[in-house]
């Protein structure tokens, strides 16, 4: 089973928005609430928060201009797991890792993975960005 | 207007605010109140250039008070990492007025802060005499290496 397919009855919100720059503040205010409610830590809210808007703007550049930004919190015991997802502008879309903000990202999460999938059954193809970040160094 | 043709409500994105100003001889003020994320981050870079300008013609020094920034992305790190590189290639150094966890943070999980001189409020800012040149000016942030090329040199 994959985190992405299903709602499982757990603490999991989805925001979608149009897979554009201006609605970033709010998927970002999205993360930073869901991170408060569940007791992180303040820096561990801030990275989650700047983590959130990295994955959404590398995503919203390699998205087709028509696509929705699918960004789904999945809220765990200690920490969040964030799957966001855009429709690729290109087929062969392929995001780049070789920038300041992806390094920038790999800092602030725990672990973040990128997943392409190709076209299939009608489905277009898409590019998605899975992170985790705990709720701090602090054990509670 | 039809609705078709009206604006989209969010196409420029979050406000950000930047004032420019001259509060003694020889300082610039670069005030940013807002958001900076890829969306203002170009408005902040037209904004520090602007101050940079300045600072190449006359010998300025440059504050930049983000005690108004309530987030700051990577985007907004690099336009203000190419500032330091270039006030450094100036002789001095960037000063960044920072109090609020929505920039300490990311400019400490980065590393950047190395490439500044950091204050707590305006006033220290703009009154501290130039700290001890070159020891630390050309010392790498520990963190994440800072963009090589596009914003600065």
């Amino acid at each position: 089973m994959s985190d992405a397919e299903s709602l499982d009855g757990m603490s999991t919100v989805e925001v979608r928005t149009s897979a554009t720059a201006a609605l970033i503040p709010t998927i970002r205010a999205v993360a930073s609430d869901l991170a408060a409610r569940a007791d992180f830590d303040l820096d561990a809210i801030s990275d989650l928060r700047m983590a959130v808007d990295e994955a959404c703007a590398t995503l919203v550049d390699a998205a087709d201009p028509t696509s929705v930004l699918q960004c789904r919190f999945l809220v765990r015991p200690e920490r969040i797991r964030v799957h966001a997802e855009v429709e690729s502008a290109k087929p062969d879309t392929v995001l780049s890792t070789d920038t300041f903000g992806w390094r920038v990202l790999q800092t602030l999460a725990d672990d973040v993975e990128v997943l392409h999938k190709a076209a299939a059954d009608g489905r277009p193809a898409t590019v998605a960005i899975r992170l985790d970040k705990s709720a701090g160094d602090v054990p509670r | 207007m039809s609705d078709a043709a009206a604006p989209d409500p969010f196409g420029v994105g979050l406000p950000l605010d930047t004032e420019v100003s001259r509060p003694r001889p020889g300082t610039v003020l670069l005030e940013v109140d807002g958001e900076i994320d890829t969306a203002t981050a170009p408005r902040l870079q037209a904004r520090l250039n602007e101050a940079l300008d300045a600072a190449d013609d006359e010998g300025s020094r440059v504050v930049v008070d983000l005690t108004g920034v309530t987030f700051l992305a990577s985007s907004g790190l690099a336009v203000l990492i190419g500032g330091a590189r270039r006030m450094t290639a100036l002789g001095g150094r960037l000063r960044l007025v920072a109090a609020s966890r929505s920039v300490t943070r990311p400019l400490q999980v980065t590393g950047a802060d190395a490439l500044f001189d950091t204050f707590d409020d305006v006033a220290s800012a703009l009154a501290t005499e130039a700290k001890g040149a070159g020891a630390t000016a050309t010392a790498p942030p520990p963190g994440v290496a800072p963009p090589t090329g596009g914003v600065g040199r």
